[in-house]
């Protein structure tokens, strides 16, 4: 178990670094890359042949959150948001994740461009009452921070194929799931710009830094 | 020069008194460390996730051991690590009703350490749970 955790944190860790260094690659001090798979097609305009880039793009879904209501990518819309992977039950990281979220949300309460979304991927046990519970036993009210439940395929699916972050169900740990501590950074055409450790201090903070670079290609 | 001798004596008894305190105290001591030290460790990989590093717990959400009645009850404390706990609590006037997972591959000096530390740092205890106390603990059937 504990090497299972271990190789959680360093695949967490191993995902930050590459993106670190790819980061440092780019013209990291204007504007935040876009992350993802990606591909190309070849269109013509007047009569030239160009290539568009299609980028990785978070698709539409429908989940419940902790208020029992269906939630939408139009909740989002107009929104830079950060996502991440949980269940409530969950003895390792998950709790240290929620204490470095909790700083993402007292960060920007009540700034209407800045969301939260919390995907449970245990949403059998995670029903709307029961996520409605934790997040008021996390401090945490309104309609900032979405806490989402649902049908698990569809979770599982949005997060390794555009969220990049693996969840999978195994009896050998305890609580019954590994899953990767990220937390991911979407702009508002829903594509993913940065990926953290959300275990660690650093990794939030490092997210915190780039919101506000995010936020500012905004306010132009 | 008779006073001397006599005086030399005594200092010489003095020195082996408190010899004799400190290598007993010691070796008391030492272990008590030992165990606090181990224990800490313990308790960074399998408590501080929820419990938190300072003992204080999180939100409404994992109840604080700094202040909690628990940790005068060691026997409790030590089935409580080992087994976890599914009761509902009151801790410093809040409620909680999560469970705590048990952790089954802890071993009794393991758990006497992690005692250990947390009665040590956030009881009234100044020296360390030997593992037959822990042992004898456990043999208690019927969880709390």
């Amino acid at each position: 178990m504990k090497s299972k955790v271990k190789s959680i944190l360093f695949h967490s860790l191993f995902v930050s670094v590459s993106l670190a260094l790819i980061t440092a690659c780019g013209d990291s001090e204007k504007k935040l890359p876009i992350l993802g798979e990606r591909d190309w097609v070849k269109k013509t305009v007047d009569g030239k042949e160009v290539v568009d880039t299609i980028y990785n793009t978070i698709p539409k879904f429908a989940f419940v959150n902790q208020y029992g209501d269906t939630i939408t990518e139009k909740i989002v819309e107009n929104k830079i948001y950060v996502t991440d992977f949980f269940f409530t039950t969950c003895p390792t990281i998950c709790p240290v994740m929620k204490k470095q979220m909790v700083k993402v949300y007292e960060a920007y309460k009540g700034n209407p461009d800045v969301m939260i979304l919390s995907h449970s991927i245990d949403p059998e046990h995670d029903t709307p009452a029961v996520l409605n519970q934790f997040a008021k036993d996390l401090g945490v009210d309104g309609q900032q921070w979405q806490f989402l439940t649902g049908d698990k395929a569809r979770i599982y699916e949005i997060g390794q194929k555009n969220y990049m972050s693996t969840a999978k169900e195994d009896t050998t740990v305890q609580g019954g799931y590994i899953h990767s501590g990220a937390f991911i950074l979407v702009d508002k055409d829903k594509h993913v710009r940065g990926m953290y450790d959300g275990t660690t201090e650093e990794g939030t903070k490092k997210l915190l830094n780039d919101m506000e670079r995010l936020l500012a290609e905004y306010k132009k | 020069m008779k006073q001397r001798s006599y005086r030399s004596f005594t200092a010489r008894i003095l020195v082996f008194t408190v010899l004799g305190l400190t290598s007993c105290r010691s070796s008391e001591e030492l272990k008590s460390e030992q165990y606090f030290v181990t224990g800490q460790q313990l308790y960074m990989t399998h408590c501080a996730n929820c419990h938190q590093m300072e003992g204080k717990g999180m939100s409404n959400l994992y109840p604080p051991i700094v202040g909690s009645a628990t940790i005068s009850d060691k026997a409790r404390l030590a089935r409580i690590i080992q087994h976890g706990m599914s009761d509902t609590i009151i801790v410093n006037g809040k409620k909680f009703s999560r469970p705590m997972p048990p952790n089954p591959k802890l071993t009794e000096i393991e758990i006497a350490e992690i005692v250990s530390f947390v009665t040590m740092k956030w009881g009234k205890d100044s020296v360390y749970t030997p593992i037959e106390f822990v042992h004898k603990a456990l043999a208690v059937s019927g969880a709390d």
